[in-house]
């Protein structure tokens, strides 16, 4: 990696790191109040009754799904067969359908009276029967088509309690594993678990003068304001969503949820008084989306010479009880079974996905959308495969990979694969592990005795930067592939973008500057980066996709560029010089050959903001480029992880050796942020390797409802991480390609491929943790040890 | 996840801490270091009416050695002190495993006591070290054995006017502990105790059941095994394998439970085998 004296000083670490961020929460107005939710304790249940009549006692103002304005639902629309759409309301009428969901909103002067006043609540359940998994326990019965539902649906659109099903199908399957040297089967379960970003959900809400203000956390306001526009009942004119710093989002808040309607609701119904909403960690893990929760049947052919021949079998995805706004419970089943073959050459696919409403928490974006599943599903088949050809499981990876010749690849559900580097990745990984002397360590240990190592491999293609022909989320009302970027140079020189996406952490006052002052030709402390203000800002999607250094980053390009031009032409005509002569270097200009600068910008802005009668003709004032850009497909990047771990015998403890994760991020423009950004998703995916797992029991009740049970990995937990770069320039205006997602992929792989390395056992359940491990052992030990 | 309006009382004195403990009118609840009552106040767990502050008792700290060879420490005495005094070298070694340093620089060994988690590692100790533990009421003083004080998960036969002014520990001959955790710093899925004190074994395990769990079988077979151990850890590890009753939770199966509960046994009379005597 290059050090990081190469990198400039990111502009929003002051800020950031001296805490002096000024978030949701250290939003103070006049004459603010507060709003807690009373949350149904009940996973399923008619609501007989509410009586808010202590709470009203108690001075607080009370919401209820009977409120005025409270008539109007979340619902997420798609134009996809086989998509019910369903209705989400902003507090729960008729009936609750997950524990946690809010079923009334309690104003009060503070949080603290809010929700004493909130105890007052008096909700009448009339309990109903419960659906917890997405898929019954008879899972053959489900295999052969037959999903016949006995209990309540969650939603009466979808008596089955299917939102969506679609099956991918490409060649001849049947005949390609009739014809099949071998065909392995995996039946796998991954584990819930959400991206529990450090600062959680949180909205202040504010209708003035026919204005509503909502300062949101959110990942997306251009969205959350086209979004929220008919459902309070005003044009989305006279909407300004802000999301100032944002603690985190991974995916968990690029989703406009019911509070964030409530709020905005509220406020419109007390029209002069902003109401707050910060989430605490426990309506967190109670409410906001999670993900992960599914299992797959699936069986994958191969010839003799280990070439994939076929990959057939079936989803299911827990989507939870509502259908996420604005993406759909389609958002994880589709790219389940879109991305589950990933960088592996295949011509015979049929996977049919189903997402299954059920009693808990909506499932929604997360970091890696379904891939740190299907990553670890497909590299399942892949082991098992080489262990029933007698393969070296790496040998077996590289006779599929799709490789420079095959590019651009279109893979069996019609995506394009633009990247052909994996074995170049693979490469690398196995020198900067040195498989050699792990291999030979563990024959040692093997022969002498001593904890068994195993080394264990995913390999992935993190689909970023997705332009309108690839964009996120299945056929909704909008495509997310574009995005505006305003580039200005203010009267004194100064250069200040106005960027459509937004930042959580990834550092994006400090990338996009870099990329606006390279290409204007000023320096990187006279830019200044702007977003989130949908009043401020022209246009934008957000953040989510990994698509910030690929879209937003192309179009501040774009219109750096276009600027350079416009400032280059008006100094020729102001310093009577030829453009073509012209340099600006610096924020001065310069001649071809001439050891003195002939002007500057700050001048030129002046003659163009201000000194009109120095303006030639056909010069308008002002210096200000707005451009659009799509990258119409998108990026893909390769990613390949590679990792020695020592296993306990006694407790099925995993300790880590040695973890590389080498990725192709196109150029880099930031190298202290890429690698940032690649150990922060490779510990969220160790994280949901071992550690994270949302339970709920058979009524519905969360289990893991704290992070004394939910365990979220700690630095103690996360080892130190070696990162290595391919850098192969995308076709895009960068030549980047998004690195926000890929660490999260590989671990659960890793993990599991590490095991059945080292015992030659399958874990077919998530996450690995020691008692899993303990009792597979203890099976494999039984059944007599490879 | 705000708390349930209280009165907070900070009294100077242990008599007056308890004459407010003592009113029923008060409805209240000691406050230690706060580090388990303060989350259970902020999720509404317990909602008393009134919190006495211990923290402004000057009487409830200090450690010292008592005539009868055993070491007193004032209940107020935070966890990070017991682990910067070498005092008692097991109470030092274990308290450097409960939770962070933040949460250290807080919590007590008296509010780990009375709290009685069967997961924290002050009560195994405790035990383990016949541990007596000092208590005020209405009617003045008594004491209670650390055996007796643990009744079932978090509870004990404390009574709710009543507070833990001090915990009194032999110090043993050899000792050896161990403890299994998910996480770095988190409560013990089990962690096993080991100790030689004034008259005999102490065996105790953490996390395997409602309260720190003595295992009699294995304190019987090192009591009956004079001076020589060797040949012994089998048959104990049996012992508690064989006589330890668990559960089930979303961390572990009771099946895991029990072949750790044997497992980290071993491990402690592999720590014990290591320690040089001075340790105690």
């Amino acid at each position: 990696m290059m050090t990081d004296a190469t990198a400039p000083t990111r502009k929003e670490d002051h800020r950031l790191l001296t805490g002096r961020g000024r978030f949701v929460s250290d939003l103070q107005l006049p004459r603010m109040r507060h709003v807690t939710f009373v949350r149904s304790p009940m996973a399923h249940a008619e609501i007989v009754s509410v009586d808010v009549a202590g709470t009203v006692a108690a001075g607080a103002e009370v919401f209820t799904s009977e409120s005025p304005g409270f008539e109007v639902a979340l619902r997420a629309l798609s134009a996809l067969p086989g998509y019910v759409e369903t209705d989400q309301p902003p507090l729960a009428r008729d009936k609750v359908r997950f524990a946690g969901e809010a079923v009334a909103a309690v104003v009060h002067d503070d949080r603290y009276l809010a929700e004493d006043a909130a105890e007052q609540v008096i909700v009448d359940y009339q309990p109903l029967d419960v659906t917890i998994g997405a898929w019954h326990q008879n899972a053959t019965a489900v295999t052969n088509g037959a999903w016949h539902q006995t209990v309540t649906p969650v939603h009466d659109a979808a008596p089955d309690n299917v939102l969506l099903q679609r099956t991918f199908e490409a060649g001849d399957v049947d005949a390609a594993c009739d014809a099949a040297a071998v065909v392995v089967r995996r039946e796998l379960v991954t584990n819930r678990h959400g991206g529990n970003p450090i600062e959680g959900r949180a909205g202040v809400a504010l209708f003035d003068d026919g204005k509503l203000t909502f300062w949101s956390g959110t990942q997306i306001p251009h969205l959350v304001r086209n979004l929220i526009a008919d459902l309070v009942g005003l044009a989305e004119s006279s909407i300004r969503v802000i999301a100032p710093d944002v603690g985190g989002g991974f995916g968990v808040k690029a989703v406009l949820y019911p509070e964030d309607l409530a709020l905005c609701l509220m406020a419109k119904a007390m029209p002069g008084t902003p109401v707050k909403w910060v989430e605490d960690r426990s309506e967190h893990l109670l409410s906001a989306c999670a993900s992960r929760d599914h299992r797959y049947e699936l069986e994958a052919a191969f010839d003799a010479d280990g070439r994939l021949t076929a990959v057939r079998g079936d989803m299911w995805c827990n989507v939870g009880a509502y259908s996420v706004m604005p993406w759909t419970a389609g958002i994880e089943p589709l790219m389940a079974g879109g991305l589950l073959t990933g960088p592996y050459k295949l011509d015979n696919y049929r996977c049919t996905v189903r997402g299954v409403a059920t009693n808990t928490a909506p499932a929604g974006p997360y970091r890696g959308v379904a891939r740190p599943a299907t990553v670890y599903a497909m590299e399942c088949l892949l082991d098992s495969g080489a262990a029933a050809l007698g393969m070296d499981p790496l040998d077996l990876r590289r006779i599929n990979l799709i490789g420079l010749d095959d590019v651009p690849y279109r893979m069996p559900t019609r995506l394009v694969d633009d990247t052909g580097h994996y074995d170049e990745c693979l490469d690398e990984a196995e020198r900067r592990l040195d498989l050699a002397a792990v291999r030979e360590e563990q024959a040692r240990r093997r022969r002498e005795g001593g904890r068994p190592i195993g080394i264990g491999v995913a390999i992935y293609n993190e689909l970023t930067g997705l332009g309108r022909a690839a964009s996120a989320g299945p056929r909704m009302p909008f495509r997310t592939g574009h995005e505006a970027c305003t580039v200005r140079v203010n009267p004194d020189g100064k250069v200040v973008v106005l960027s459509g996406v937004t930042s959580q952490g990834q550092g994006l006052e400090t990338t996009l500057a870099q990329v606006v002052a390279d290409a204007v030709g000023v320096g990187y402390e006279d830019v200044e980066v702007r977003y989130g203000d949908t009043d401020q800002v022209l246009w934008g999607f957000g953040a989510f996709s990994s698509r910030q250094a690929v879209i937003a980053g192309g179009a501040a390009r774009l219109a750096a560029d276009e600027l350079r031009g416009n400032i280059v032409a008006l100094a020729a005509e102001l310093y009577e010089a030829n453009a073509h002569d012209l340099d600006l270097i610096d924020g001065e200009i310069r001649v071809a050959g001439s050891p003195d600068p002939i002007g500057n910008l700050a001048d030129v802005a002046r003659a163009s903001w201000l000194e009109s009668n120095r303006l030639p003709a056909g010069f308008e004032p002002g210096l200000d480029v707005t451009r659009f850009y799509d990258p119409v497909m998108g990026a893909f990047a390769a990613g390949v992880q590679l990792a020695a771990i020592e296993l306990d015998p006694a407790t099925g403890g995993i300790e880590i050796l040695e973890w590389v994760c080498v990725e192709d991020a196109g150029r880099i423009i930031n190298p202290q942020i890429v690698h940032g950004q690649v150990v922060g998703s490779l510990a969220q995916g160790v994280g949901g390797a071992l550690y994270e797992h949302l339970v709920y029991d058979e009524l519905g009740n969360l289990s893991t409802g704290t992070l004394l049970d939910y365990l979220m990995p700690t630095a103690a937990e996360i080892p130190d991480f070696d990162v290595g770069h391919v850098e192969q320039p995308a076709d895009n205006p960068l030549g980047v390609r998004g690195v926000g997602e890929g660490g999260t992929l590989g671990p659960a792989a890793v993990i599991a491929s590490a095991i059945h390395d080292a015992l030659g056992v399958e874990l077919d359940e998530l996450p690995a943790s020691p008692d899993r491990v303990w009792s597979l052992m203890r099976r494999a030990e039984v059944g007599g040890s490879p | 996840m705000k708390p349930a309006p209280f009165e907070l009382v900070r009294p100077a004195t242990v008599d007056d801490a308890v004459a407010v403990l003592a009113d029923p009118a008060a409805d209240a609840k000691p406050l230690a270091g706060g580090q388990s009552l303060v989350p259970l106040l902020a999720m509404r767990l317990a909602t008393p009416a009134t919190l006495v502050d211990l923290n402004t008792i000057g009487s409830l700290t200090g450690i010292d050695d008592t005539a009868d060879e055993r070491v007193r420490f004032g209940a107020m005495t935070r966890q990070s002190t017991l682990v910067r005094s070498r005092r008692h070298g097991l109470v030092a070694h274990a308290s450097a495993w409960i939770g962070h340093t933040a949460i250290r620089s807080r919590g007590t060994i008296g509010g780990s006591v009375a709290h009685a988690d069967p997961s924290a590692e002050l009560p195994s100790v405790a035990v383990a070290c016949d541990g007596v533990i000092g208590v005020a009421g209405p009617d003045g003083s008594r004491t209670i054995a650390a055996v007796d004080l643990f009744e079932s998960m978090l509870e004990t036969t404390l009574r709710s006017d009543e507070i833990i002014t001090e915990v009194t520990l032999r110090r043993p001959q050899r000792w050896g502990f161990a403890e299994f955790a998910r996480r770095d710093g988190d409560f013990a899925l089990v962690l096993a105790v080991i100790a030689e004190v004034a008259d005999g074994w102490r065996v105790v395990l953490g996390g395997v059941g409602p309260t720190p769990w003595r295992c009699r079988d294995a304190e019987r077979l090192l009591d009956d095994s004079a001076t020589d151990m060797s040949g012994l850890d089998e048959a104990i590890l049996d012992a508690v394998a064989d006589t330890v009753e668990t559960f089930d939770d979303v961390h572990a199966s009771a099946e895991y439970r029990r072949a750790m509960a044997a497992e980290f046994t071993a491990r402690a009379l592999a720590d014990m085998a290591d320690r040089e005597p001075g340790d105690a």
